[in-house]
Formats: structure tokens, sequence, C-alpha cells
């Protein structure tokens, strides 16, 4: 695989339709090895269905993807004009690890069987290797006591963190985070955001929708605002939380700050 | 986990043992065969003691134990006709020549013919609970292949499975049946019997069974689908998202994440179904097999006995209600992540 690249992930002219309402309109990001990008805004800003849109759970309407400076799918007007192959593709988007707002975790399987589930079932790895990174993550997130519980028995912020030791068993390069804690009861969230820091500061590249205001100021080397569809404004968390510009970024912090 | 505890159920466990241990009271007092073949009239008792030494017998000899009650008919052939008729319950021999002993003598012996005690898997209550089973365990198979083919992206697929659901849902069971029983080996010049050893006596019921079987599952399997898509569908979205984010095929998915969680859905669906099947068993009658229904219909026309139908619903609210319970197990049994 090509390792001599200079964006892990860059989108051009990402734009997305349902129907005739336009949700993203002509995204462009690019993404360097180690960052950390929060993205703060409005719901129903497209700040979802943009984290959703890398990973392939939607699929754009027109614009181009690039993983590691690869075109890795341009479509246009709901058409696939390029693409990789299939088999580079998926091999791709397993360096994506994804974390969901709903937690999605397998209810039927045990936390431990939900971090080896993928490592064993998708890359064939050996179950007792797997297993021994899974009880190493767990411990990471804090519940290598849980390990043999199902996530039914597990409160929001603890299936949250098994989400996220889930996610990492896949040894990704890069992390979605798609609102990883707006589920949660507000004592909950802490936890949630300290595993999360402390994967920041081991270097993780990490692409964060959030309405943590605090965690976007502390821990993001970038914070993009999106509003109705675009990126409304970019910049450091400095920038962006101290000296706004765009009118509608200041609108919208000193009604989530007020608050 | 296990919720089947004394503080939980102490009415229902307190009944059962009591019903537990009537049963075995009533089961040890009953009066033996012998006991039952004793009590004869002296005339009975003197054909009988021939017959030992005699290779013709004289004298039939019926015998039914049920659990709690036992029936002995005796009938003798040729100049002198002779029939008498015990029941034996509770350590007592009654003569069941009329009122409640005569009934009771008729039940034990229509029900233990109904249940086909003596007789192989062709016949009675065996052949029903065999065809149901097996009609659900083929049904689901196939269901779920007809599921997966209805939720199919492909178009083709899709439009298959459902134009073979809509067909087999929408004609009747009974002349499905027929199809198979007489128009398939009509047409391609075959006989269902000859498909089995030629001397078996019971190749015909063998033959007619396989053809039902065949009936059954491929009606079932059209009702079994739609159980199988409903609880596929009532999955989270979030569960195929999270697999497919983790990189897991749509076959991985299926078979590891979306059906594991489906099944415990379809359970009670399944239940319904499995209770269906065992009343649309009934129809066999119209393939002469010997289920629980052509016995007791059999028995109607050569015996005059308009009670037989009365054990005979008894017989199947008694499958029903054992199954119910197996069924109810096996939900709990996979509701330990809930």
């Amino acid at each position: 695989m090509n390792d001599n690249y200079e964006y892990i992930l860059k989108t051009e002219h990402v734009s997305k339709k349902f129907g005739d309402l336009e949700v993203l309109k002509d995204i462009n990001l690019s993404v360097k090895k180690g960052e950390v990008i929060c993205i703060i805004g409005p719901s129903g800003a497209g700040k979802s269905t943009f984290l959703r849109s890398l990973n392939q759970l939607e699929k754009i309407t027109s614009g181009k993807i690039f993983v590691r400076d690869e075109l890795f799918l341009h479509r246009e007007n709901d058409h696939t004009v390029d693409k990789l192959p299939r088999e580079k593709q998926q091999q791709l988007l397993l360096e994506m690890g994804m974390v969901f707002q709903r937690f999605n975790l397998f209810p039927h399987k045990t936390v431990l069987q939900n971090v080896c589930e993928a490592p064993i079932v998708v890359k064939k790895e050996k179950k007792e290797e797997v297993v021994a990174r899974a009880k190493e993550l767990l411990e990471r997130v804090g519940l290598s006591d849980k390990a043999d519980a199902y996530p039914s028995r597990l409160s929001g912020g603890q299936q949250q963190r098994v989400a996220i030791a889930r996610a990492l068993a896949m040894n990704p390069e890069i992390m979605l985070f798609d609102e990883p804690t707006s589920a949660l009861d507000p004592e909950l969230v802490g936890d949630v955001l300290q595993v999360m820091k402390e994967l920041a500061r081991s270097g993780m590249t990490m692409l964060v929708v959030t309405h943590e205001m605090g965690f976007a100021r502390e821990v993001a080397d970038r914070v993009l605002f999106m509003a109705d569809g675009i990126i409304a404004e970019e910049g450091t968390p400095e920038e962006i939380f101290t000296n706004p510009k765009a009118e509608r970024t200041q609108n919208f912090l000193s009604a989530i700050l007020d608050a | 986990m296990n919720d089947f505890s004394l503080k939980k159920y102490p009415k229902q466990i307190i009944t059962a043992a009591v019903i537990l241990l009537i049963v075995v009271v009533l089961a040890i007092l009953k009066p033996g065969e012998q006991e039952l073949l004793s009590r004869t009239s002296p005339e009975m008792q003197k054909l009988i003691e021939a017959d030992q030494h005699s290779s013709r017998k004289r004298v039939t000899v019926t015998y039914n134990s049920l659990l709690v009650i036992n029936y002995a008919s005796l009938s003798t052939s040729g100049a002198k006709e002779m029939s008498e008729k015990y029941v034996g319950f509770l350590g007592n021999v009654y003569p069941a020549d009329e009122g409640p002993a005569k009934i009771a003598g008729q039940m034990v012996n229509y029900t233990y013919r109904m249940l086909g005690v003596k007789e192989n898997l062709m016949h009675g209550a065996k052949l029903t609970i065999l065809l149901t089973t097996l009609t659900v365990v083929f049904g689901i198979l196939l269901g779920t292949l007809l599921a997966l083919g209805k939720i199919s992206k492909r178009k083709i697929l899709s439009k298959l499975s459902g134009a073979y659901i809509f067909f087999f849902r929408g004609t009747p069971l009974l002349i499905q049946m027929f199809v198979v029983y007489f128009t398939v080996p009509g047409i391609f010049g075959f006989a269902w019997r000859d498909l089995f050893n030629a001397s078996d006596a019971e190749a015909v019921y063998k033959g007619a069974f396989l053809a039902a079987l065949i009936a059954f599952s491929l009606n079932s399997g059209a009702y079994c689908a739609e159980i199988v898509r409903s609880a596929i569908q009532s999955i989270d979205k979030g569960q195929f998202e999270a697999s497919k984010a983790l990189g897991m095929n749509y076959a991985q998915t299926m078979s590891r994440i979306i059906i594991p969680q489906s099944i415990r859905r379809m359970i009670p669906n399944v239940s319904n179904e499995f209770i269906m099947i065992l009343k649309d068993a009934s129809l066999v009658f119209a393939i002469s097999l010997m289920d629980i229904t052509t016995i007791s219909k059999n028995i109607m026309t050569s015996e005059g006995s308009y009670l037989v139908f009365i054990p005979a619903l008894v017989i199947y609210l008694v499958i029903t209600a054992f199954f119910g319970f197996i069924f109810d197990k096996i939900e709990k049994k996979f509701s330990v992540y809930e």
C-alpha cells in the first residue's frame, strides 16, 4: 500500500441530494495523518451525512473522494465516473473506523465478542491474537471487567466505549465519530470524551462530529463549522471559538455557549 | 437468567406437583392386564384356557393401557359369539357394558388407537407430529432462502420469490397436496409407493407421507418466508451500518449479525405457524394417510361412535400445549442477551 501520501483523506466538490433536498453542497476537505478535526454546527447542517459518505454508508451525488491520495470514488449526478477496484476499496475502507451516535453494538454478542468479531471474520486473524488485543483495548477504555457481559447490561457510556474499542480492534488509520456523546446521559459523557482525548493524544487521525464545544476546543487541531450543507467557516479552535468571522458561526456559538 | 424459581412461580409449581402426584398414584393403583382378564365370565375363562393348548385361537383380546386407566375387550367368533369389556381404574375393574364405564372404555380405546401407541411412525399422533415437525424445519430453511430472495436488490430474485410466495399463499394447501400426490406422478409417470421397497407393507403410506411432506414444506416455505422477512426487516438499520463499517460483506452480515438476532423475533410466529400446520396436517386424510383425523373418521364410520371426535380434539389440544411450552422455552433461551 502507498505509504507516501500527503493526505490520508481528501474530498473535492462533494455534494449529496436526497431527492430535491441538497444536504451537502460542494464540500472540500483535506485531512493529514494525525490531525484531529472537529465538525460542529446546527442539526440538519449535513455533518453526519458528510461523515457517513466518507465510509460509503451514504452514496454521494457528485464529487471526488481520495484516500491516501488515490482516487477512491468519483461520481457525477448519481453516476459513478471512476472508482478503485472493489477489493482495493474494501481494503481502504478497513482503514476507517466508525463510531455511531447510537453505538450499534451487536446485542447478541458479549462485549469481548463484539470487539473480536470483525478482526476474526473480516481480516481472518488468529483468534488468540485478536482476543489478547481485544482485552488490551477493553482495558484501555476501562472496561476489562465487562468482557463477558452483554451490551444490554451496560450503561450508554460503557456501550459507547465498547464501540470505540470495537472500531480500534481493526487497527484503523482514521477514526470517524458521528456525535458519539449525543445519545448519552450528561453524567456519562465525560468517560467517553476521556477515552477520545487519550486516543487523540496517541496520534490517531480523527474526524469528530460533535456538540461538545469544550472537547473541540481542547483536542481539535482544526474546527469546521458546517451550516446548510456547506463549510461556513474553518480554523483553529482559537479562531473559531474566540474570534468567529462568519455571522452564522457567531450566532450558533452564542446560542450554544449562552445556554 | 434462570427465572424458573420457586419464588416466581409458586402456584404453577405446586399445581404441577399435585397433578403429577395424583397421576403417579392413579397409575400405581391401576389394575394390571392379568387382573382385568381374570375378571371375565367362567365361559370366557374356559375359552381362554382352551386357546392356550390350541393353535386355533377363538378369543380376540384387545388390551389398551393409558397411564391411569386401562381397557380390555374380549370377543369370540364362531358358533357361540360372546363379547365382554372391562375398564380398570383406581384399583377396581368395572364391566364396561353401560354408563360411565362404557364411555370411559370407549375413550381409552379410541385415544389409544388415535395415538397409534402400538403402531409405527406412519400412524396416528406420531404421524401428525412427525409431519408437522419436519414441515416446520424444511419450511424455515426454504423460507429463509425465499426471504433473502425477496429482500434482495436483484430484481429477478426478488420477483421470483414474490411470485412463489404469492402462488403458495393464494391457493389451497389441499389442492397443492393433490397436485404433488396425483398430478406430478401422473405427468412424470411414476407412483409414490414405488419409491419404497415393494415388499414393504407400508410402502403406500410412506409414499403418501413423502408426497404430503413435500407439499406441506413447499406451502410452509411461503408462510415462513414472510415470517423471516419481517423479522429481518425489524432489525435496527444500525446493525447493518455497523457491520458494513467494520468491513463485513453481505453474507457475513446476514449470517453472523442479522439472522441470529432475527431468530428470537421469529419464534412466536414460528410457534404460530407450527400450530397452523399441526391442524392443517389433518388434510392428509384426503390421501388416506392414517393420521389422528383419518383414524377418528374411520372409527366413526365403522363403529358408529359419534363420541370419537372428543378425544380427537383433546389429543390435538395436548400436542398444541406441549409444543407451545417448548417454543416458550426456546424463546427464553434465545433472550439471554436482552
